[in-house]
């Protein structure tokens, strides 16, 4: 699956974005720039999910995550006061002894990951017989023949591919169990913020009972 | 301890099998499976770095965010190489990710409201400060 020309460019160009932008939500002071560099991040992540050829799940990232759950995230920023931490009167991170603590644990994780992906990859090209380079490129010009098959979009410049037919129809076949299953987890997850957010008032209200003052 | 570190070394400085600046050149220009794990990985590394040292509740779930965006990476870079070679199954991958992005927003949308509960009981959203169970 080696990208090369035009799409190995967006690829740096959008896995920096992403990298950066996810730096500086870690990094920023303000809640809310935090969260605009969070959305950065979840755009490029799904610019390069595209690059992958998985225009579905882009599209997913795009409308659930950055349009439902960011916007979800802003509203309760703005419900609780953060001015203090823009003035600078707060901390932002723990004590230092707690950030040593895992800076240490963040060293020997990226070296377990480095080893995992070196041997992992290694061993994965030698299964599916691509180590040396005229397999890849064997391989590859496999992949422009088959796509030669699919139909050619409207303006006859690019192919509509099949991603979405596919996931679709694993998700209404061989993953209708877990389909129905997350639509229930939803219900759930509705039904309990909007237990979890009540104000005591608003429950009492709804149960026509009187509350005691200062309640 | 010598062992230690060559064995350390060995992990992360691979042996040239061209010249070290074509392997540098090759992986540059023609990015393949694992340059994906990488990046997949330093977003999950920068995930739980937010955990791990914010205070703020909120920028931490935002972390937890970027390590479930990472696992995505993962398996939608892995969906394509399965399809690149291909297996039967590669749109797995896929799949699994619309579950996973279903489970996060499910998860957003319970953490926050355990935040707004949070604030109005105890008017703080420092970590730090919300420490009635220690010793």
């Amino acid at each position: 699956m080696t990208l090369s020309g035009w799409e190995a460019v967006f690829f740096w160009v959008f896995a920096i974005a992403a990298l950066v932008a996810a730096l500086l939500t870690i990094l920023a002071h303000n809640a809310v720039h935090s969260a605009l560099f969070l959305i950065s991040t979840l755009v490029s992540v799904a610019a390069l999910f595209a690059l992958l050829g998985a225009e579905f799940i882009a599209g997913v990232q795009i409308l659930v995550y950055v349009g439902g759950v960011m916007v979800l995230f802003l509203f309760v920023i703005m419900l609780v006061n953060v001015g203090a931490e823009e003035r600078g009167s707060e901390m932002l991170f723990n004590r230092p002894a707690q950030v040593a603590t895992s800076v240490i644990f963040l060293v020997l994780l990226s070296l377990g990951f480095i080893y995992a992906i070196r041997q992992g990859y290694e061993g994965l090209l030698a299964r599916d017989n691509l180590t040396t380079r005229e397999q890849r490129e064997e391989a590859a010009s496999q992949r422009r023949e088959s796509q030669q098959n699919l139909r050619l979009a409207a303006t006859g410049t690019s192919r509509i591919s099949e991603d979405t037919q596919l996931v679709g129809a694993s998700l209404y076949r061989f993953a209708a169990l877990p389909f129905e299953i997350a639509s229930v987890l939803l219900l759930v997850a509705i039904i309990g913020s909007v237990m979890l957010a009540r104000t005591t008032k608003q429950e009492a209200a709804t149960d026509d009972i009187e509350t005691a003052r200062g309640d | 301890m010598n062992n230690f570190i060559a064995s350390t070394l060995a992990l992360v400085w691979q042996e040239a099998t061209v010249s070290r600046w074509q392997m540098i050149k090759q992986g540059v220009l023609e990015p393949d499976l694992s340059k994906f794990l990488v990046i997949a990985a330093l977003l999950f590394i920068i995930g739980v770095a937010g955990v791990l040292t914010r205070r703020n509740i909120i920028v931490i779930f935002m972390s937890i965010e970027l390590i479930l965006n990472a696992a995505n990476l993962n398996f939608i870079a892995f969906a394509r190489y399965l399809q690149d070679t291909g297996n039967m199954n590669a749109v797995a991958g896929q799949v699994f990710t619309v579950f996973i992005i279903v489970v996060a927003a499910a998860e957003a949308a319970i953490g926050l409201g355990l935040v707004i509960a949070l604030y109005r009981n105890k008017e703080t959203i420092f970590v730090d400060k919300i420490d009635l169970l220690k010793w």
